[in-house]
């Protein structure tokens, strides 16, 4: 019986292959390089950990998300649908005695049990940064303009960052004295930009006058500093007063620093409503039909593992930014060498010789005559050094 | 708006700017009809598009408009994807295609209901009581599976549900299902096959849909084409077939 293995791999992951992979890696590193010139620390943490870590954090460490299986004494464990839970466990764990702020950063392929769809498969890879103890204005404005400034580090040319901020939204909704039940269904249709839903249940919860019109912006808000105006008059003395003052501030802080070009305000980005809690940002790539990046400040997250601290941060995925900058990567690699010759120790010592020089030097094993080793050359695009 | 736009337009092309060029799916067939006499009311380009056609999208340089025909199904995939910034979709097809994307206004035509069938014999049989009836059924045949499959969970029972793409009502007529899973627009397919709508799922009507990232990327040049397409609708509401 020789039966033949299955060549296949499951749906949602993928090889990835040589010129592919030098990309990632070539924008893995420029990313890891330049938010270590912001002061972050790279870290790594384990593929896979207990499955209820990942479920204090976003809803990607859901249940009907995560990849779980069982180890041999029977606890549940799984692979990483995301990196902020697992840093957050880190940090109360390991980096309780470290001054705040912290700043760190990773790289790291994630996992979704998730229907593949719109450039992300079950598999895909991140890098991201977390500032970790340190609320208000400054440190909203520092994950934003760092996030911006990624984005143009790397060589986007038409991306656009939308801010929004979801303490707005819980201030409206809070004040609508709805039944969490009611609540629930407004969420997921601002959520999801339902607008139909979200005229209906309007309608149905007899909404009207001012809440009506509060509810109409939240969905509708878009812009610059006009926008902001327009919801401080129609939001003033309620309870979405105040982040809607920080998000002004955190706005106008990044005005002043130049950065107004690449950026609008849309309260309708709510992101992961129930994780976040205050200014919420999603990177945008003109043809690319979903977020290149998000982020934003999620206060609650480390208070699950037991240790109340402010934090931000955000996270870039690799495979849709790769798409982004496809064709401005495809920088053809300088042309390397292929030493070849009869003496192998001799054809051994050139290459490594060459190789002083930070140039690729292929050492060619097989060629027996100095015609087979310049067609080898040939093929693969090098520059034949033959030794006789 | 279309023609401020177009003048805006031809401004820009002398000057060698790039213009954003909005693209659209419509559906093929009749909603794709309706929809276009839309569209025309809103002031948009559709001189010589036909949904019916061998050509498979219509583009309108000037106005920076672009048209793709798709089958009503690939429009919501279509939007997800980005490859169309707008398009128009029964919410029936948008619900089963359960897509990522932002639903922006409620066309008003194009109304239908999903509803659960069964043959007229059996509903007498079980005195029209759906409990019994549903308790008793162990199949499902349906062109919606997750529509199907939502409303039975809901309703707690575990029930077979079978995908077919077409001629739903012959189902049960040969014992491949119990019950079916269909939308209706007048009822009239039902009753020339001698089934009898037993429960309502929900209704449906046209919508316009948005790809997320766009929306919001390219949300100036967008509104206005999504303001002119609300206003041809009506007032917000008022086209609320599906309230019922």
């Amino acid at each position: 019986m020789n039966k033949n293995i299955n060549l296949q791999v499951p749906v949602g992951v993928r090889d990835v292959l040589p010129m592919e992979t030098t990309a990632i890696r070539q924008l893995e590193q420029k990313l890891t390089d330049f938010f270590y010139s912001w002061g972050y620390q790279e870290l790594m943490t384990p593929t896979f950990e207990f499955a209820e870590t990942f479920k204090a954090g976003s809803p990607a460490g859901s249940d009907d998300v995560l990849f779980k299986f069982i180890d041999r004494q029977g606890r549940v464990l799984a692979l990483r649908p995301e990196m902020t839970a697992p840093i957050a466990r880190l940090v109360v764990t390991s980096l309780r005695r470290e001054p705040l702020p912290l700043r760190l950063c990773y790289r790291a392929n994630v996992f979704r049990y998730e229907e593949p769809h719109a450039g992300r498969q079950r598999e895909f890879h991140q890098a991201g940064v977390e500032l970790i103890g340190a609320d208000g204005v400054a440190a909203d404005v520092e994950i934003i303009a760092l996030a911006v400034e990624t984005l143009i580090k790397v060589g986007l040319k038409d991306f656009r960052l939308g801010l929004g901020q979801v303490a707005v939204t819980k201030g409206v909704l809070n004040d609508l004295e709805l039944t969490p039940e009611d609540l629930a269904k407004i969420k997921e249709a601002l959520a999801k930009k339902d607008l139909v839903l979200l005229e209906r249940l309007s309608e149905e919860y007899k909404l009207t006058g001012i809440r009506r019109k509060q509810l109409e912006l939240l969905s509708r808000l878009h812009g610059g500093a006009e926008a902001l105006r327009e919801a401080q008059e129609c939001f003033s003395g309620t309870g979405a007063a105040k982040p809607l003052a920080d998000l002004e501030q955190v706005w106008q802080a990044l005005v002043a620093y130049g950065l107004e070009q690449w950026l609008f305000i849309d309260l309708g980005i709510l992101r992961d409503f129930d994780y976040y809690t205050g200014v919420v940002f999603e990177g945008y790539v003109s043809g690319l039909g979903a977020p290149v990046c998000g982020g934003g400040r999620y206060n609650d997250l480390l208070a699950q593992f037991g240790y109340p601290c402010p934090a931000t941060g955000f996270a870039v995925g690799l495979e849709r930014l790769l798409l982004a900058l496809k064709g401005s990567l495809s920088k053809k690699q300088d042309k390397g060498y292929l030493v070849a010759g009869s003496d192998v120790a001799a054809v051994l010592k050139k290459a490594q010789e060459i190789r002083q020089s930070e140039s690729v030097v292929v050492f060619d094993n097989q060629s027996k005559t100095r015609e087979e080793a310049a067609g080898q050359a040939e093929k693969r695009g090098l520059n034949l050094i033959w030794l006789e | 708006m279309a023609r401020i736009d177009k003048w805006l337009i031809v401004d820009l092309v002398k000057t060698k700017v790039v213009v954003y060029v909005i693209t659209l799916a419509l559906p093929k067939g009749r909603m794709g009809k309706e929809a276009l006499q839309l569209l025309e009311r809103a002031g948009l380009p559709v001189e010589g598009v036909e949904t019916e056609a061998r050509q498979l999208s219509f583009s309108f340089p000037e106005e920076g408009v672009r048209y793709l025909i798709c089958r009503p199904t690939d429009v919501p995939t279509y939007a997800e994807y980005g490859a169309a910034d707008l398009g128009i979709v029964g919410k029936d097809t948008l619900v089963e295609a359960e897509t990522d994307v932002f639903e922006l206004v409620d066309l008003g035509f194009g109304y239908c209901r999903f509803v659960v069938a069964a043959p007229r014999q059996r509903w007498e049989e079980v005195n029209q009581s759906l409990e019994t009836l549903m308790a008793n059924s162990y199949r499902v045949a349906t062109k919606f599976p997750r529509v199907a499959t939502a409303f039975f969970r809901e309703k707690g029972v575990s029930i077979e549900v079978v995908k077919l793409h077409g001629n739903i009502e012959l189902a049960p007529q040969v014992g491949l299902a119990d019950l079916i899973v269909d939308i209706v627009s007048t009822g009239r397919t039902l009753k020339e096959n001698d089934l009898v709508e037993v429960a309502s799922i929900f209704s449906s009507t046209a919508r316009l849909i948005a790809n997320r990232v766009s929306f919001r990327f390219n949300y100036q040049r967008l509104l206005p084409v999504v303001e002119a397409i609300k206003q041809a609708v009506g007032q917000w509401g008022e086209n609320d077939v599906t309230n019922s």
